[in-house]
């Protein structure tokens, strides 16, 4: 009768107990409403000491060829990490490794980064880039933030129109802004039409081995590619990518390639493309499999757009694309269901150059215009779907519905903003929460710099119905475009590991030494706090001698294996610097050509005997 | 049987011996001591701990920074107790299993003086490693500071740091079994 009194009471207990212990007394869910309601604009950028920020936002550095990493919401920038040109403040491009990385190029031009993808999901792995001055394609990893290999890309020049990723990061995209003849022999531009073509490069990556391969080529007509986007989901297989001077000018572009009514949304599907090359159909063409649109048939379809779109981007659900008018005032909503059906039944309005096109009218599915909204250039999306495009000409970011059509909100951008980039907001799940404008512009709202202005990025809440900018910040030139990623995707490391495999590496003050061969000096040494030791025999152990002309290794451990302790490596007059990091080995290659006598120094501060941490470079003259 | 009684070990005394002997075993297997150390730079702490056969923690790093004040450097190598403590501890735990076995009282007290005697030369012997490391500071060192010994339990402040010291779960083990191996005196009292 009275048994359930006991278990009853025991129960009651154990619910205490584990309240007490598990429940979790912090106002978590009071905050969240507070946020969007009743914190000012500065409360809800503020990340005070000891906090993190939610975001990582990696805007491409442009023609700087670095990336540039940011905190979001603090919009604190927290690195610069250099990609396609050297860095003497990380020693990038001057030690052995990533000077033959660089393949003697000095700058590079970066645009679109790409994070790679698991379910058209950001990973928070590797970080892919492409450089639109040179034709490299690079890739960082997130581990490390360092550049870990970069690839030449021959037959193609200016992929502007990269790089996207697969969504589970099967191939990486390279369509390219610039037309050349295939080798980019000499051609006069009187043959552009027939001689020049648009290649687009499909890359992989060993994630393993951390390397970029060249895949296939794709020789697209003469025609510049824009932007571009890999489908999600059921669109999954296919890729998009918008085209201008369909023209096929070749001069004055800015007149000549804005005639046409309409351009091309290019529509491929990139497992027939991968299947035709395994099929054996491809050329040769200088060790590349190079897929002839005209000639190799299927995949690959155009579909007719308002002239001139830049941006072209692919819905969460993968159900729709939208192409961004540029020079048309217009987002144009395509479905990808509408177009696979009027690819499977056939229903083309003839070839360009080879490839069918689809009829405007069949594949649309509605024409957004916002009344003044001028020079679309890029969407973005929350995560109700929602579309946020970047407008230009009239300075602002519009809201609306991919579904509906329906324009819900505006907001002005100080000024002319490119890409934007949302929370996540290219993917098969956005995030939401925020916005932030890229904008070419900032004239007024500095502290003058001088004739030349900073670029602006503009954080937006778009967590409420409304649009708010809450921070402004300026930039180096310059983000074209960025992603932002939660930040406990991202994982990475303090300290590298001892690698047993490494030759060059020195984990012990008593193993390190200076190995003649012939005219070849190996120093294999070690950085602490606050020496540097290369033979630990030697009556100076910090003292470095060759004879002039001597081919010079420097092969340098930092044996400092402790979060932040990062040593720099430098040689007066010998235009030489190089980083290394808690636990890394690095190799400086040069030759001693200079005769004479140079101090060498840490260049990282490291430690309160930093300025003591030096040595010589003892280079005797011929005789 | 009656006249064996004062000189012999009751059974539950066999026992609890043995438990003893187990709590020896495992104390092998945990820290007997442990030295934290924080500074301004390394508010997440460094450690050195002390198991009977090895050093785990930050060693590398406190190394790094302690050539700074001129202190030698602490490795296995340094502590050569390192090599056999563990047989030393090992034997103990047997002894204490054996006196359990043979349930001889004088045995017991044997085993007692044993535990006392090895307890003092542990103490003492991390005393003068203490001692021997905080005031051998070498005189060339870039940092001169005044020679220290930081206590075997406690908070202790030399430079920029703060150090706190703790025995052990092994250590404890340890005692916990000396109690353990007093409780049939007590109880097989007359
Ligand atoms: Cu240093």
């Amino acid at each position: 009768m009275k048994k359930w009194v006991p278990i009853a009471t025991g129960l009651l207990a154990g619910f205490v107990a584990a309240t007490i212990s598990f429940a979790d007394f912090s106002h978590s869910t009071k905050t969240a409403a507070i946020d969007s309601s009743t914190k000012s604009d500065a409360e809800k950028v503020y990340v005070p000491l000891g906090k993190k920020d939610d975001y990582y936002l990696f805007a491409s550095g442009g023609h700087s060829g670095q990336l540039f990493v940011y905190g979001v919401p603090s919009m604190r920038q927290i690195r610069t990490v250099p990609i396609f040109s050297p860095d003497s403040a990380t020693g990038y491009g001057y030690d052995k490794e990533t000077k033959k990385m660089l393949g003697g190029y000095t700058w590079g031009d970066f645009h679109h980064p790409a994070i790679s993808e698991t379910n058209g999901d950001y990973n928070g792995k590797f970080l892919f880039a492409t450089d639109v001055a040179n034709s490299r394609a690079a890739v960082m990893d997130l581990k490390t933030f360092t550049t870990k290999d970069i690839i030449k890309v021959p037959n193609t020049s200016g992929p502007h129109c990269a790089a996207f990723v697969t969504q589970n990061t099967e191939y990486l995209f390279l369509p390219t802004r610039f037309s050349v003849p295939v080798g980019q022999k000499y051609e006069p531009l009187d043959n552009y039409s027939k001689k020049y073509r648009g290649v687009m490069s499909a890359l992989t990556f060993d994630q393993k081995k951390e390397k970029l391969n060249i895949a296939y080529q794709v020789a697209l007509p003469p025609w510049s590619y824009d932007l571009s986007d890999a489908g999600k989901k059921e669109s999954g297989d296919w890729a998009v990518m918008s085209t201008y001077n369909t023209e096929e000018a070749t001069t004055t572009m800015e007149i000549n390639a804005s005639q046409a009514d309409r351009d091309y949304i290019v529509l491929f599907n990139w497992k027939e493309l991968a299947k035709m090359v395994k099929e054996g159909k491809y050329e040769d063409v200088g060790g590349q499999k190079m897929i002839y649109p005209e000639k190799q048939k299927g995949g690959i379809y155009l579909v007719p757009v308002a002239k001139s779109p830049h941006g072209v981007d692919v819905t969460p659900d993968g159900k729709q694309f939208i192409a961004s008018g540029k020079l048309a005032p217009s987002m144009t909503v395509f479905s990808f269901k509408k177009a696979f059906e009027a690819i499977k039944n056939k229903e083309f309005a003839g070839e360009r150059n080879g490839i069918p096109v689809l009829q405007y009218k069949k594949v649309m599915e509605r024409e957004v215009n916002p009344e003044n909204a001028l020079g679309p250039l890029h969407t973005q999306f929350d995560d109700k779907g929602m579309a946020y495009t970047t407008m230009f000409i009239s300075s602002e970011i519009v809201k609306w519905n991919p579904k509906t059509g329906d324009v819900l909100d505006r907001v002005p951008v100080q000024y002319s903003p490119g890409h934007s980039v949302a929370a996540e907001g290219d993917t098969a799940s956005p995030d939401g929460k925020y916005l932030i404008a890229l904008n070419k512009l900032s004239k007024d709202t500095y502290l003058s710099v001088g004739p030349s202005h900073p670029e602006s990025m503009q954080l937006i809440d778009i967590s409420g119905k409304k649009m708010r900018v809450i921070d402004t910040v300026p930039a180096n030139p310059e983000p074209h475009y960025a992603q932002m990623i939660k930040a406990d995707k991202i994982h990475t490391i303090n300290v590298y590991p001892k690698d047993p495999t490494n030759k060059d590496a020195v984990y012990k003050q008593s193993d390190t030494k200076i190995v003649r061969k012939g005219n070849e000096v190996h120093v294999y040494g070690i950085a602490m706090r606050s020496r540097f030791i290369f033979d630990s025999k030697a009556k100076r152990p910090d003292e470095i001698n060759v004879n002039q002309g001597d081919h010079v290794f420097i092969h340098l451990t930092n044996i400092d294996f402790d979060e932040d302790i990062t040593h720099g490596f430098a040689i007066n007059q010998y235009d030489l610097d190089m980083e290394v990091q808690p636990g890394q080995t690095n190799t400086l290659e040069f030759t001693a050509d200079k005769a004479g006598t140079f101090p060498l120094y840490c260049t990282n501060f490291c430690s309160a005997l930093h300025q003591e941490m030096n040595g010589y470079f003892l280079v005797k003259p011929k005789q | 049987m009656v006249n064996l009684n004062g000189k012999k070990l009751s059974v539950v005394s066999s026992l609890i011996l043995a438990c003893s002997a187990v709590f020896i075993g495992l104390s092998l297997f945990f820290p007997w001591w442990r030295l934290l150390l924080y500074a301004p730079q390394y508010p997440e702490g460094l450690n050195i701990i002390v198991y009977p056969n090895k050093l785990e923690g930050q060693i590398d790093i406190i190394n790094g920074l302690n050539h700074y004040i001129g202190m030698a450097n602490f490795d296995e190598k340094s502590f050569p107790e390192l090599s056999y403590m563990s047989y030393l501890v090992g034997g103990l735990a047997v002894l204490t299993l054996l006196v359990g076995l043979l349930r001889r009282k004088s045995f017991l007290y044997m085993l007692i003086g044993l535990f006392l005697v090895g307890g003092l030369i542990g103490f003492f012997d991390l005393y003068h490693a203490l001692h021997t490391f905080g005031t051998h500071l070498s005189l060339k060192a870039p940092i001169k500071i005044k020679p220290f010994v930081p206590p075997m339990v406690g908070e202790n402040h030399f430079a920029n740091f703060t150090t706190h010291s703790y025995l052990g779960k092994g250590a404890y083990f340890v005692v916990l079994a000396f109690i353990l191996t007093l409780i049939p005196i007590w109880k097989d009292r007359k």
